[in-house]
């Protein structure tokens, strides 16, 4: 079966892995999972050129992929090509700071459905992460405390600590909480904090990256 | 079979050392048979505070390492019946005990003692991990300044980890007059935050540091705030069902509500 995101082509100068359609990180690293593991040499040791077609990955996503390739694999990456089949090509390995929303196309892709329930507040010091979907806390996220999830963050407590959701780029992804008083919050590569000194509303609230590309604040009546 | 509880705060100087040295002391004034132990090694201040510095022959070192029994290396109290001190090793470090040493100390005292006290060191490494390791409970002591709290918050979900349970708090250095003017943290927004239950409050004490500076804990000044504040706390432990009364600045109120106090 062809494997349609990732490819392994042997050309004169080595191997070369194509990575193709316009994916995230976790689904490139699955596709290369699948294509290593179904071989029946393994490559340890090889040096590997990845050649990227239209693929969106971030600086930060390629040195990534790197270390997912030389931990996993033992594959030295010997270098990085771009492209440029069609000319009309996307912002490819953009910087993590700069917009990639458009070229994204954050909401088509899965959320992988896998939902991460946790029953405790998360202290000072402690970290929740679920890098397959969402995370929801029954309980509170302390100052220093931090979630990171690649979906949504819901904490049906107080959310004093700080948060990171869309965390592999999902900018549709939302933060919701009880009482929303973060350090800080950050959706996909968007950060944003509040005014210092503020003090719950006393209501729900959701975050989310609204139309100015800055993450606002609201107060959460329904999910729409 | 007795209590092995662990006082400890994360952050330093908010009273983890006078509040085992009260307690311990409140205990023993009801009749309880209680073991403090410091498990500051190589910073002793339990038996300076306890006003046993000279008495102290053999520490817990000497115990782990086989130089004496156990029972010989406990220092006796000089003012109440039943209290004894484990003094820790001013020579070592935190990093010579390890916490199995440390909880086969504590097993063997609870077989003897109503109650365990570990004076914790401030910070959350090794003396940490020594100092909760033969402990089934905790009491935080905080004080009610962010960073204080932000510690305890740490501290405790490091003896949730451990299965430390419960973990009661103490919250230590309140000063009515502040709160009322708004210009301290209260009792509520503590609470809130690190969402465990209230074991006590003791108020700011001047007497604090004279009692510390002459070695005789706080308890046996009889009337002072801080005092009334650890006896009824002491009184918590063993079960007696003793209000917290509500911090006021008004002398009539907190008169009658420690006159009630005292005669119960």
């Amino acid at each position: 079966m062809e494997n349609s995101i990732v490819k392994l082509r042997g050309y004169k100068d080595g191997l070369h892995l194509i990575i193709t359609p316009k994916v995230d990180l976790v689904e490139v690293e699955t596709a290369i999972n699948k294509l290593l593991e179904g071989m029946n040499q393994p490559l340890s040791g090889t040096s590997i050129h990845i050649d990227l077609t239209t693929s969106p990955l971030t600086s930060d996503d390629m040195k990534e992929l790197e270390t997912y390739l030389t931990e996993n694999y033992d594959l030295v990456v010997s270098g990085v090509n771009i492209l440029d089949e069609n000319d009309e090509s996307p912002i490819l390995a953009a910087p993590a700071t700069h917009s990639i929303a458009p070229n994204l196309q954050a909401d088509d892709q899965p959320d992988f459905g896998q939902a991460k329930i946790v029953r405790q507040t998360i202290r000072s010091g402690q970290t929740t992460s679920c890098l397959t979907g969402s995370v929801l806390i029954y309980g509170d996220v302390n100052p220093g405390g931090e979630v990171v999830a690649s979906g949504d963050i819901i904490v049906l407590g107080a959310l004093r600590g700080n948060a990171h959701a869309g965390a592999h780029g999902k900018l549709s992804s939302v933060i919701i909480a009880m009482e929303l008083v973060p350090l800080q919050l950050q959706i996909g590569t968007y950060v944003n904090r509040p005014p210092l000194g503020q003090k719950s509303r006393g209501y729900p609230e959701i975050a989310r990256v609204g139309a100015e590309d800055v993450i606002i604040v609201e107060e959460f009546i329904k999910f729409n | 079979m007795g209590k092995v509880i662990v006082i400890t705060s994360g952050k330093g100087g908010v009273g983890k050392t006078t509040s085992t040295a009260n307690l311990g002391t409140a205990l023993a004034m009801i009749s309880k048979k209680v073991v403090i132990i410091d498990a500051d090694v190589g910073l002793r201040n339990l038996d300076v505070v306890m006003g046993l510095e000279s008495r102290v022959v053999y520490t817990s070192m000497d115990v782990i390492e086989k130089r004496c029994e156990l029972e010989k290396a406990l220092v006796k109290d000089r003012r109440v019946e039943d209290l004894f001190l484990l003094a820790a090793s001013q020579r070592n470090r935190k990093d010579d005990i390890k916490p199995e040493q440390m909880l086969d100390i504590c097993e063997r005292l609870k077989e003897i003692y109503d109650f365990v006290l570990v004076d914790s060191p401030a910070g959350i490494e090794q003396g940490f991990h020594n100092a909760a390791a033969g402990a089934e409970e905790a009491i935080i002591i905080t004080t009610p300044d962010v960073s204080a709290i932000r510690d305890a918050d740490r501290i405790i979900g490091l003896l949730q980890n451990q299965d430390i349970e419960p973990i009661n708090l103490i919250l230590n250095r309140l000063s009515p007059t502040l709160v009322k003017k708004g210009n301290m943290i209260s009792k509520n927004d503590v609470l809130d935050i690190l969402n465990i239950d209230l074991l006590g409050i003791v108020p700011e004490d001047p007497g604090v540091i004279a009692s510390t500076n002459r070695g005789v804990p706080l308890v046996h000044n009889d009337g002072s705030p801080g005092a009334d504040a650890y006896m009824r706390i002491a009184r918590r432990m063993i079960g007696q069902r003793v209000p917290i009364p509500e911090m006021r600045d008004d002398n009539f109120f907190s008169n009658i509500l420690k006159w009630f106090s005292r005669n119960k």
